[in-house]
């Protein structure tokens, strides 16, 4: 009898939840209300505490490409002139809007946004921003980026409480600086005070929706069969992660936990005769999440981890200490290079691979993504070392073009045949 | 030494030849410390301040093979590469240290990678200390507080190195002979070829600011040099240091405005300052820099410079791996086209191009030009 999995309440309530709020603010932008059109990596916080709406690049992104329309922009995007090697992830957006037919787009498109902002993690983040800042005429906050020249490998520990020593001062110097002078852009731009006092107690509210997270986050790892699949993760964290810190996001948090923890005590798990625990290294595979659950049935393999869950306690979670610019610089600041940088995201990945009992590995390298695809193979080796089976993904999140499904099972299940050879299970 | 102290023109030509083919193995004889520099927009000066030979070593070739290969994927720069293999074998150990340009994409990566083997103490030659150059490319209080503190850790590591501290007159001296070289440089333009004036460029990027002043003058005293007739280039896009290709677009007219990294964006103009204040002033303004901010001052200066030079045709060249400069191409082409300037986009190519490649880039120029005539 076939093992059928039912998804989360909790996941329609997210999605519903977006979906009505995506109608609110195209309803609010296209009447002409404002809007910022920002990167993910960029400090939100500042935006939803001035009252401010946000577009995030990343998230419209997935949009268009779960609409898929990826295909075509990308096209479109050679023809314009522009190489095929650029980034896709963080440029689907622009290359849309440069198309120019906006009921192409989902939404029918997206207004003049108010104010651009991005973060110069990545050389090409600036560039993409400059342009939308052309063709728009909205104005561009960059943050800046400067390295931290020696980077701890156990970050996650020194995180929460320690982050002056790990990000260093002089960064962070820089980065509060910076909030303020976007503070004072955003009080212009509003006519809005920004309530320092009440951003105290919305920064305390975003670390105790993150840490609602981390509970969840254990509660996976520890259970003895995974009991979500990451399809359902991803969206039940990255939803309010949009919205965090706001009453719905924390509550909808603690429904996320809650649910998670009464499948486990029920014995509810997404195959009943789990034998291979997977992770899946990178952004999700927007236009084909199905793949998520491609080797259920047959080698009883879930994916038990993605990045968004765990990341959303260890990336997020930054103690005031009575400085909440400068713990949002902390969480800021080094954002995105933990995800993608040695030693930072090896050594997480095998913390995270230990946790959560992992046997397998796919790891996600978009070689046209240079900034998410670097320090993979430090990655890789490490994981290995520790133990854990990985198998490459040479593919992009958002461009279907060179995504081959068939001949990516087709190198996949030898591997797993291997690993339940291996764990005597067959 | 005779040959890196020729006493006519035609050795010193030759000099700077040699120097720009054995790129960072020609220094190997130098009476002075060597301090190591990955990527532009180090200024050379600061170095040079405390007493050392700043030497790039973004440009080197490897012919020996390393496993940190192991751990570097297929689409990180060459030049990368290189370093790593080099580094790990032992190539640069005699480096006091090396200094690495955090806003040079390339180097950032150069620096994590080998930062990265080093703390995981893996299979390796003996290795100089790194350094990574933090430094902000806009303007604000804050910038320049920063900017001003990554100069003392420079400067301490330097001193940490065994090299003296840079003060207010060694920075002063070290603005001289870089000042020096500048109008030596400067007066390149007309009077040596693109294809020379580009690597007598570079050939200063293994020596002393004041030696390469030394050489290029002697060089353009004696200089018997035809620049090519025909067309006024202009070339941007990626590093490039391939003499064919140089020699190829040369046979269109004269590369008269070079602005790809390894052009006249170097050195930058940092260098010129007597002060450290200037010094980094300069250097966080230096429009060449692809993370200046604001971000169109990028493309604006670019077109300004190709203009300014009475370019008639700008090419444009790619290496595999791009994957910034590409953003610039269709707008940098569309305000070159408006100013009456022909275009033509080279696409991709290997550090070093094969002779198949360079054929088919002079028949897209032929092309190029065909359709604008």
């Amino acid at each position: 009898m076939t093992h059928e999995y039912t998804p989360l309440q909790a996941t329609a309530a997210a999605t519903d939840y977006q979906r009505e709020w995506a109608r609110s603010l195209r309803a609010q932008i296209t009447s002409g209300e404002q809007y910022a059109f920002v990167n993910a990596d960029t400090p939100h916080e500042l935006f939803h505490h001035i009252g401010l709406p946000i577009v995030t690049n990343q998230w419209w992104s997935a949009i268009i490409a779960a609409k898929q329309l990826s295909e075509y922009y990308f096209d479109y995007m050679e023809a314009a002139g522009f190489h095929e090697r650029l980034a896709r992830y963080s440029s689907l957006p622009l290359i849309a809007e440069l198309e120019g037919d906006k009921s192409r787009q989902p939404w029918g498109g997206l207004p003049t946004p108010s104010i651009l902002c991005a973060r110069q993690s990545a050389d090409d983040h600036q560039k993409i921003f400059s342009l939308w800042a052309e063709i728009t005429g909205a104005p561009l906050a960059l943050i800046s980026s400067p390295a931290v020249p020696s980077p701890q490998s156990d970050w996650w520990r020194l995180a929460r409480e320690d982050w002056e020593s790990l990000y260093h001062t002089d960064r962070l110097d820089l980065m509060v600086a910076e909030f303020e002078a976007l503070i004072a852009q955003l009080e212009d731009l509003t006519g809005r005070r920004f309530d320092h006092e009440g951003f105290a107690h919305y920064m305390d509210r975003i670390n105790l929706q993150e840490r609602i997270y981390e509970e969840a986050s254990e509660l996976i790892a520890r259970a003895p069969r995974c009991p979500i699949r990451i399809s359902e993760q991803i969206p039940n964290v990255m939803i309010p992660q949009w919205h965090r810190g706001s009453d719905w996001a924390v509550a909808h948090a603690t429904r996320f936990r809650d649910e998670v923890a009464a499948r486990i005590n029920s014995g509810v798990s997404v195959v009943e005769n789990e034998r291979i625990r997977m992770m899946w290294i990178g952004a999700g595979l927007w236009f084909d999440t199905s793949f998520y659950s491609a080797f259920e049935q047959s080698h009883g393999a879930v994916f038990a981890w993605s990045m968004y869950l765990p990341f959303a306690s260890d990336g997020y979670i930054r103690e005031s200490r009575g400085g909440p610019l400068r713990a949002l610089a902390a969480r800021v600041s080094a954002m995105n290079e933990q995800l993608h940088q040695p030693p930072w995201i090896n050594s997480w990945m095998v913390e995270q691979a230990r946790r959560y009992r992992i046997d397998v590995a796919l790891m996600l390298i978009p070689e046209h993504d240079r900034f998410s695809g670097h320090g993979s193979l430090f990655a890789k080796q490490a994981l290995e070392e520790a133990g854990v089976r990985v198998i490459e993904v040479w593919s992009d999140m958002v461009d279907p073009r060179q995504w081959n499904r068939d001949g990516m099972l087709a190198r996949i299940v030898p591997e797993l045949d291997a690993v339940l050879t291996e764990k005597r299970l067959t | 030494m005779s040959e890196r102290r020729p006493d006519n023109g035609a050795g010193a030509a030759a000099t700077l030849e040699s120097a720009f083919e054995q790129r960072d193995s020609w220094c190997a004889a130098a009476d002075r410390p060597l301090v190591g520099i990955f990527g532009n927009g180090m200024p050379e000066n600061l170095i040079a301040a405390a007493g050392a030979v700043p030497v790039h070593l973004s440009m080197g070739n490897a012919v020996a093979e390393h496993e940190i290969t192991s751990v570097i994927e297929p689409f990180v720069d060459d030049e990368v590469r290189t370093f790593l293999v080099r580094l790990m074998c032992g190539e640069l150990a005699a480096y006091r240290g090396i200094v690495f340009a955090r806003d040079d994409a390339p180097a950032m990566i150069a620096y994590q990678y080998a930062t990265e083997w080093i703390r995981q103490d893996r299979k390796r030659a003996a290795t100089p200390s790194l350094f990574l150059w933090n430094l902000v490319h806009t303007d604000s209080a804050p910038v320049r507080r920063f900017n001003s503190i990554q100069a003392g850790k420079l400067f301490d590591f330097l001193e940490a190195t065994g090299l003296v501290r840079p003060d207010e007159a060694s920075l002063k001296s070290a603005s001289v002979e870089e000042i020096r070289r500048s109008r030596a440089l400067h007066a390149m333009a007309g009077a040596v070829s693109g294809s020379t004036a580009f690597r007598w460029r570079n050939a200063g990027r293994f020596m002393g600011a004041g030696e390469h002043a030394d050489l290029l003058e002697a060089g353009l005293a004696q200089n018997s040099d035809s620049h090519p007739a025909g067309l006024r280039i202009g070339l941007v896009g990626s590093p490039l240091a391939s003499a064919p290709t140089y020699a190829m677009l040369e046979a269109f007219g004269q590369v008269v405005c070079d602005l790809q990294p390894l052009g006249s964006v170097w050195p930058g103009p940092g260098n010129l300052a007597a002060s450290l204040e200037d010094v980094l002033a300069r250097t966080a303004a230096d429009s060449s820099c692809p993370r200046i901010s604001p971000a169109t001052a990028y493309r604006a200066a670019m077109v300004a410079r190709l203009v300014e030079a009475r370019c008639e045709l700008v090419v444009c060249q790619l290496a595999q791996t791009d994957d910034t400069f590409g953003w610039e191409v269709p707008r940098l082409f569309d305000e070159l086209k408006a100013q009456g300037i022909a275009c033509v986009n080279l696409g991709f190519r290997d550090a070093a191009p094969p002779r198949a490649w360079v054929d088919e880039a002079a028949s897209k120029i032929v092309k190029a030009l065909e359709a604008c005539s």
